[in-house]
């Protein structure tokens, strides 16, 4: 085989498709930073995923808040994944948006991205969940709940509710995933003072129904009558789990107590109806106070660093009064 | 020759095995995934006893056996669609999105009046003609790969799911879908029955006509089946929307199962696991020679494994290790080269042991 | 220059010509499309895909598939953090181990799949698996990286008009591509994978070490999903666990929208760089949409797929004498 090295090269010659990029370089920089007062704000929004229906009532609260302000949302759903955030961001900034909110897939990794923000002077307002970075200019303001406070509730009214005697079955959030690991640390963390409060299983359900109801089915087998509590990290879950105990011929919310987080709409249906004990809320509807933070930031005004979402405690007794307030 | 005289009992049952098997090789590739699934079996037998009790209640079976296969239906349901299109030499990555699709349009309209389960399934299978017409007509006359044809349904699926749903989860009202994911038959969850269902008329179809050889041929050697007289493209393209057909029923039974539908989750990755099921179960990916009882053992095998992982108390992070290690396993037991050196090893300690 | 339009060469110019009418179209859309910081921001956002890609295409060329460059990316970007963050490694130190568990890891699924001639797809799904298993094993949960060294590598970088960067990530795709296409067109081993990619059994026949040249493919992806992960590392300064979930299948698509046939034996880097541009094009399109949710983000890209994977059929459809 006769073999010339370079003349193979010569195919090669179609990347120079590739090479019109830099001729974009010709094109004047867009305008970062700084808009003319009176005009139409843009933010850009990245959120996580359509995940669940707490993800779905944040997503559209923001929209709604946005389209009562009049701002120009420009929406992107990173299909769970940080690197899509990334990308997410780094559009928003090319398009000169006036301020970005951020709902973080995950604790760390935001150092770079945002250093990229700040140089191009936008402002990042986080949703959702805090970061660690080391300097704390990064982002204007934090608006979340605390997810270890909710699994501290959560453990706290089981522990009343049974006098500190439980067999608890606890169906945990997708694994590595933040919301999954606090809520778990704070339940141990509450019912650590209680020794006969005890989990029996701990198994992932995704944060999702069926998944839920398939693990429940496979414990319920495995452990039958001991079982008193389920506790599952978030509502989808539980749901799941009631279909799995009614399935098993038990009753849910009588023979096994069920408590969860996230108080959607479809929890207090379950809760009036008897099945579902106890729902923590985690509220989604940040919008207001994330367009509010938006709006003080590029008038230059101070927000406070940090705000903490109250979560209350829904039980049985307040399903039926509070259903119709449940917008999701 | 008198040797068969003298031999014991054993190797002469192994020598009338081996000739069974040899007679028919397709029975002879299903030995690996069995014995996978024997092992799983074994292994619950010495360390957890309690994985093999039925308790009946109302006259309906349950028990840890009961809910593998009914847990096994929807990657079962997906495999018999999923071994057609590999075996015609493709590859459908969009069955989930379209279990998604089918599932969330049926969650809806039963929650918008009163529609007959039938017209609930008339829907379902319209949107699986739909999805496979659109796969097929992009793979066999679009002439593009696999792969990128069924990602883009894949894509565009579950947006549509999503659309359909404006992004919420939906409960599901219809007493038939209840029945198909839930219900029993003489005391046998329904689920299983579709599935017995759905494998017999596949099996029927494939082998005592001549669709199963076409399809074979498709996926071994695509232009000279075509010089053969086969119609390449419409065997492709009946593939896809079979596929599909199947990818629908499993939404269906999902949906009717949980009674929920998550528009973003269902059925989210479950491709990976029919793929797998389907080659574990012996058809080649390259296309060609298929198995649909292969399909279905490989999908048990799956969803023992994941069973006994839970029962056996495997912290949910790390489970994905014991499956690699289960999976490794079969596929060397499956492996001919494997086989013959371990003969070798034998015949080797035979001979300095005589 | 004949040359450049050569049978062989047409796949590829398609493809950088579907590349640019993207590009145009997009940049005609929308406003602030076209800047040196878009086309900046497509190189870093797509750096370690990129990077996992290449190292897919010599896979996917000689017929193969890696599954579990995903996940052996997630084991290298929680390996770097754990090694400087517990046990205080030099992060150089840390990342050449790193590299070297991933060539190591790939190198084993090689020998699996030749030695005993198991599937690929199994074996490398078997991979995905137990590298994620292993990752959640090392650190259960996320790990921020907090060395000086680390971070000055973020900070590297060409500085460009406009206060855009292009960044470290960015550079280290670029070599990465460099070295690919010197490996693939310029390298016996290049050569050995195209042989084997057309003909396994013929390869064989000829003499050529098919054994090794398939085990070291393997080991070339695994080494360059722990680059990719490396380079997130740096990108993101913490190691995740949950990193790279799906990244398998959206590098699987950049090669083969890039032209390489799954089959093995067609396909180039170059072919390569073009597919992750054009993926990377595509899925950025929705945020410069306004109004648009998480839904018709999904179907946008699809239809965006769709219309450009056509274009591309049809042109080469077209150039192609006798159809």
């Amino acid at each position: 085989m006769k073999m010339n090295l370079f003349p193979s090269l010569r195919h090669l010659f179609p990347l120079a498709a590739v090479a019109i990029l830099p001729l974009a370089g010709c094109d004047k920089q867009p305008p970062v930073g700084n808009p003319k007062p009176g005009k139409t704000l843009t933010v850009g929004f990245s959120q996580v995923s359509a995940e669940s229906d707490w993800r779905v009532a944040e997503s559209k609260s923001m929209k709604d808040e946005a389209a009562k302000r009049g701002i120009d949302l420009k929406f992107s759903d990173s299909q769970g994944k940080q690197e899509n955030q990334f990308k997410a961001i780094r559009s928003f900034i090319a398009q000169g948006v006036d301020a970005i909110i951020l709902a973080p897939k995950v604790e760390t990794g935001w150092e770079e991205i945002l250093k990229e923000a700040k140089q191009a002077k936008i402002p990042v307002v986080l949703v959702d969940r805090g970061i660690k970075v080391s300097d704390d200019s990064l982002y204007v303001t934090l608006i979340a709940s605390d997810f270890v406070a909710e699994g501290k509730l959560a453990g706290e009214w089981l522990a009343k509710k049974t006098g500190g005697m439980a067999r608890i079955i606890e169906l945990e959030g997708s694994p590595g995933a933040a919301p999954a690991i606090d809520r778990k640390k704070g339940f141990a963390e509450s019912i650590a003072a209680h020794p006969g409060m005890k989990i029996i299983a701990s198994q992932s359900g995704d944060f999702e129904t069926g998944k839920g109801k398939e693990v429940m089915e496979t414990l319920l087998q495995q452990h039958g009558k001991n079982i008193t509590a389920v506790y599952a990290h978030n509502d989808n879950m539980a749901l799941g789990a009631i279909e799995a105990i009614k399935a098993a011929g038990k009753k849910p919310g009588v023979d096994i107590l069920i408590v969860s987080i996230d108080a959607v709409r479809a929890a207090f249906t379950a809760m009036v109806a008897g099945d579902l004990n106890c729902t923590i809320e985690c509220n989604p509807l940040l919008g207001p106070l994330a367009f509010d933070a938006v709006e003080k930031a590029r008038k230059g005004e101070a927000v406070p660093k940090k705000t903490v979402i109250e979560d209350r405690v829904f039980d049985q007794s307040a399903a039926a009064a509070e259903l119709p307030n449940r917008k999701y | 020759m008198t040797k068969e005289d003298s031999t014991p009992t054993r190797p002469r049952v192994f020598a009338a095995l081996r000739s069974f098997f040899i007679r028919h090789p397709s029975l002879q590739r299903l030995i690996w995934p069995l014995a996978g699934l024997g092992l799983l079996v074994l292994f619950n037998l010495m360390f957890d006893r309690a994985f093999f009790e039925i308790t009946t209640r109302d006259g309906n079976l349950y028990g840890p056996v009961m809910t593998i296969l009914r847990l096994a239906v929807k990657v079962m349901l997906l495999a018999i669609g999923m071994t057609l299109v590999i075996a015609a030499g493709g590859v459908d990555l969009s069955v989930g999105s379209v279990m998604a699709v089918a599932g969330a349009l049926v969650a809806y309209l039963s929650t918008q009046g009163d529609w007959p389960f039938a017209a609930l399934l008339g829907v379902a299978v319209l949107v699986a003609l739909v999805a496979g017409a659109f796969n097929g007509t992009l793979v066999a006359f679009a002439g593009l790969q696999p792969i990128v044809a069924t990602l883009i349904m894949m894509v565009l699926g579950r947006g549509l799911a999503l659309s359909i749903t404006g992004g919420l989860p939906i409960s599901v009202q219809d007493p038939g879908l209840e029945f198909l994911g839930r219900g029993f038959v003489a005391g046998i969850p329904a689920p299983i029955l579709l599935v017995v269902a759905v494998v017999v008329i596949t099996g029927i179809a494939c082998r005592m006509t001549a669709l199963g050889l076409f399809i074979e041929a498709v996926g071994d050697n695509e232009n000279a089946s075509r010089m053969s007289g086969v119609n390449a493209r419409g065997i492709k393209l009946f593939a896809y929307v079979f596929c599909a057909l199947c990818a629908a029923l499993a939404g269906l039974v999902t949906v009717g199962d949980v009674g929920r539908v998550e528009p973003d989750r269902l059925g989210q990755m479950l491709e990976l696991d029919a793929i797998t099921a389907v080659v574990v179960g012996g058809t080649v990916l390259t296309g060609g020679r298929f198995s649909l009882v292969g399909s279905i053992v490989g999908a048990l095998l799956i969803q023992t494994l994941t069973v006994t992982l839970i029962r056996q108390g495997m912290p949910s992070d790390v489970a994905p290790v014991p499956k690699a290690l289960v999976i490794i396993a079969v596929c060397l037991l499956q492996s001919p080269r494997l086989r013959a050196q371990l003969a070798a090893w034998r015949s080797g300690v035979r001979r300095v042991g005589a | 220059m004949n040359m450049i339009f050569r049978r062989q060469n047409l796949p590829l110019l398609v493809t950088a010509l579907v590349f640019v009418v993207l590009f145009g179209a997009f940049s005609v859309a929308f406003k602030n499309f076209l800047s040196l910081r878009v086309v900046t921001n497509l190189f870093m956002n797509n750096a370690h895909v990129g990077i996992i890609a290449v190292g897919l295409t010599f896979v996917i060329l000689s017929g193969g598939i890696d599954l579990s460059v995903g996940s052996v990316l997630a084991f290298a970007t929680v390996l770097v953090a754990t090694l400087i963050g517990k046990f205080h490694f030099h992060p150089g130190t840390a990342i050449a181990l790193t590299l070297l568990c991933g060539a190591v890891f790939g190198a084993g699924q090689g020998f699996l799949i030749q030695s005993y001639q198991l599937p690929p797809f199994l074996v490398t799904l078997a991979g995905m698996f137990l590298a994620r298993g292993l990752a959640f094993m090392v650190s259960a949960k996320e790990m921020a990286i907090e060395h000086g060294f680390h971070r000055a590598l973020a900070g590297l970088g060409l500085p460009l008009p406009g206060g855009v960067a292009f960044g470290f990530t960015a550079c280290v795709f670029v070599v990465v591509l460099l070295v690919g296409l010197w490996i693939a067109h310029l390298t016996r081993f290049g050569r050995n994978v195209y042989a084997i990619g057309g003909s396994e059994s013929s390869a064989v026949l000829m003499g050529l070490p098919v054994a090794r040249t398939k085990v070291m493919i393997y080991a070339l992806s695994g080494f360059c999903a722990a680059l990719g992960g490396v380079v997130f590392t740096v990108q993101a300064q913490s190691g995740n666990p949950l990193n790279g979930f799906g990244m398998e299948l959206d590098a699987i698509a950049a090669v083969v929208i890039g032209g390489t046939l799954l089959s093995g034996g067609v396909g180039q880097v170059a072919g390569t760089l073009l597919g992750v541009l054009i993926y990377g094009t595509i899925l950025t399109a929705p945020d410069y949409l306004s109004g648009f949710d998480s839904s018709w983000q999904r179907i946008a890209i699809g239809g965006l797929l769709l219309a450009f994977i056509i274009l591309q059929r049809f042109l080469s459809r077209a150039s192609t004498p006798g159809g």
